[in-house]
């Protein structure tokens, strides 16, 4: 592996199959927030087992997702996944709540997990009692700063993941509202959610992907790379779980050069990545909570290389 | 606790799930629990928060003098700061709030095992589920019967502080975090606005609901009750008081009619029914109210700091 870690998420092995990975070191098999989404790796064991010999075959560690919001009812299905990951070869599993870490430490003790931003760790006192349970890396939530991260980094010295790039995820829920429409638009799950849906009103937008909420706008921490790596980074997602196998490729191409060139000084940050970010945002891009502000902010140093990217673009509306 | 309330829990102001106008001064928390226990009642401290790690040793601190004045329970969320509290307080009532988001059997197998006793069950989990929770763990719940289904699951949920967040500080040098309701802060319920749904450019939806609706378990209690489900809750920081001492009346009062009826025997709901329409009634309107406003709110551009 380089100095750092790029990694991502697909959700099946048609999307699988059709990734260019060139410029990710790992790769999250599985789609966290349905279990009816089209061939989801958490649903198919034996398809899991190919992804994981196919990312081991392209020299790219495997990791296993597991359900961001699970009832009763996933627990076995959740169970069966966490054995295809433990003996098919992943080389960590990410988990997001609290009762699947219990059931992963228990059962399946040698596997590392890797907490996910669903999990709710806030503070370095969480931090340490998730890895009482056997957890080796965090994904803090959302909504901390990276003034918070850095705090709870500095206590514990646990490492952390940070999604650098795409939409943020903003809330999961147990219920489709796009199925209300299968009948009027035509179209049947699952294939409702994968139509690159937007929630707008004014200036406000959020993706819809059924039971997943994600930002409208695109997390973009292309500029702040230096300080990523400076506080001590060195794992970072670029979440193109609803994105095309082009956003997912080109994206990442643009982040593996600009992590290498990131360390010098100055960092100079070249035009045709900004190209490359535009072409795929199409709402704008925004900060996250990293800078202690609104979600959908951008608090660029350089905010004249995002220009229109700030605002919704009146053609995207 | 006159209208049968048999325990009431406060914020302390800016440690809980609600803007500070619904949380108490941290020296009324004390007169708080002396109201409540000559009422024959338990005072809980609500410190739900999702805090930041550098304010638990404030907290833990706060916690000293909350217990030292008789608290009952602290109802929480962050999982470290549970674990503290538990290692520091071992014999006060830890409860899991609804904020940590307990969806299954071994979510409460894990909370369990850091100290915690009692869990608020997720509005969405259905009597199945709490059935089997119930049966299968010695574990205290306390069941929401009055309160709303958000689209998503409480606790995991980051849409209103996505669209605005203001970061102040308070008086006593606490961080506030306006629009985040999971850092204490209030909830600008972005997911009620009247969303247009688009497909790429083309707009394929004039307005789209993310399902959030009022629920008033009523015909559910009496199930609640046979399977020993001891605590059930009423939202009420957001309300009226007089209204919340109707509600808190209303279901007194059921409880204890159902309690002491004859077992085997059926016990007709129906008066109950039409009682809660009229209560039901008052509180959609002071929460769409609410609402209006909180969407209002949302839109004001966050000043400079």
């Amino acid at each position: 592996m380089s100095g750092f870690e790029l990694n991502t998420s697909i959700a099946n092995l048609r999307d699988l199959r059709a990734s260019d990975l060139g410029a990710y070191d790992a790769i999250y098999l599985g789609d966290i927030y349905c279990r009816l989404y089209e061939a989801n790796f958490l649903e198919r064991p034996d398809d899991l087992r190919e992804g994981i010999r196919i990312l081991r075959e392209q020299g790219k560690r495997p990791y296993v997702a597991t359900y961001a919001a699970p009832r009763n009812d996933f627990l076995p299905r959740i169970q069966k996944t966490l054995e295809v990951a433990a003996t098919a070869g992943a080389e960590a599993v990410e988990i997001h709540n609290l009762g699947v870490l219990k059931i992963a430490h228990d059962q399946f003790p040698g596997l590392p997990v890797h907490v996910g931003g669903f999990a709710n760790v806030y503070t370095d006192a969480g931090v340490e009692v998730l890895r009482g349970f056997g957890a080796v890396r965090f994904t803090p939530n959302y909504e901390l700063s990276l003034d918070e991260i850095r705090e709870i980094v500095t206590t514990c010295q646990a490492p952390m993941e940070l999604l650098v790039h795409g939409k943020m995820p903003l809330g999961v829920s147990d219920y489709c509202f796009l199925l209300e429409y299968e009948e009027k638009w035509g179209i049947k799950c699952p294939d409702l959610c994968q139509k690159d849906l937007f929630l707008k009103q004014g200036d406000w937008a959020m993706k819809s992907v059924g039971k997943g909420i994600l930002s409208g706008k695109d997390v973009c921490m292309l500029e702040h790379l230096p300080r990523l790596l400076a506080d001590g980074h060195r794992h970072f997602r670029i979440e193109t779980l609803s994105e095309s196998p082009e956003y997912r490729r080109e994206v990442a191409g643009v982040y593996r050069e600009a992590l290498g060139r990131a360390a010098d000084a100055p960092f100079d940050l070249d035009t045709g990545w900004w190209n490359v970010v535009r072409a795929h945002a199409r709402i704008g891009v925004c900060n996250g909570f990293y800078f202690g502000k609104s979600g959908m902010d951008y608090a660029g140093i350089r905010p004249e290389a995002v220009g229109s990217l700030l605002t919704i673009s009146p053609s995207a509306q | 606790m006159a209208n049968g309330a048999n325990a009431v829990y406060a914020g302390p102001r800016g440690w809980s799930r609600r803007r500070d106008r619904f949380e108490l001064p941290e020296e009324d928390i004390r007169e708080a629990v002396r109201i409540a226990h000559a009422g024959g009642a338990k005072m809980r401290v609500a410190i739900n928060t999702n805090m930041q790690s550098h304010e638990i040793p404030p907290m833990l601190q706060k916690m000293e003098r909350f217990v030292a004045w008789g608290v009952d329970g602290a109802i929480m969320t962050d999982i470290g700061a549970m674990a503290e509290v538990h290692r520091r307080f071992p014999h006060l009532t830890i409860h899991a709030s609804i904020g940590a988001n307990i969806l299954n059997d071994e979510d409460v197998r894990f909370y369990r095992s850091i100290g915690v006793s009692q869990v608020v069950a997720d509005t969405k989990l259905t009597l199945k589920e709490l059935a089997s929770r119930k049966e299968q763990m010695a574990v205290g719940i306390e069941i929401l019967i009055h309160a709303n289904h958000c689209y998503t699951y409480l606790g995991k949920c980051w849409m209103s502080p996505y669209h605005r967040l203001e970061r102040t500080t308070d008086p006593s040098g606490k961080d506030q975090f306006k629009g985040s309701p999971n850092r204490g802060g209030l909830d600008y319920r972005v997911c009620l606005e009247s969303w247009e749904l688009y497909s790429g450019a083309t707009r394929w939806e004039e307005q789209v609901a993310l399902k959030n609706d009022a629920f008033f378990l009523l015909d559910d209690i009496p199930r609640l009750i046979d399977l020993g489900v001891h605590c059930l809750k009423i939202q009420g920081r957001e309300y009226p008081v007089p209204l919340v001492g109707e509600i808190v009346r209303f279901y007194r009062d059921l409880i204890d009619r159902y309690v002491a009826h004859p077992k085997g025997h059926p016990f007709d709901l129906a008066p109950w029914r039409a009682t809660l329409a009229g209560i039901e009634g008052g509180r959609n309107a002071a929460r769409g109210e609410t609402t209006r406003l909180l969407l209002i709110e949302g839109r004001q551009p966050v000043p400079a700091a």
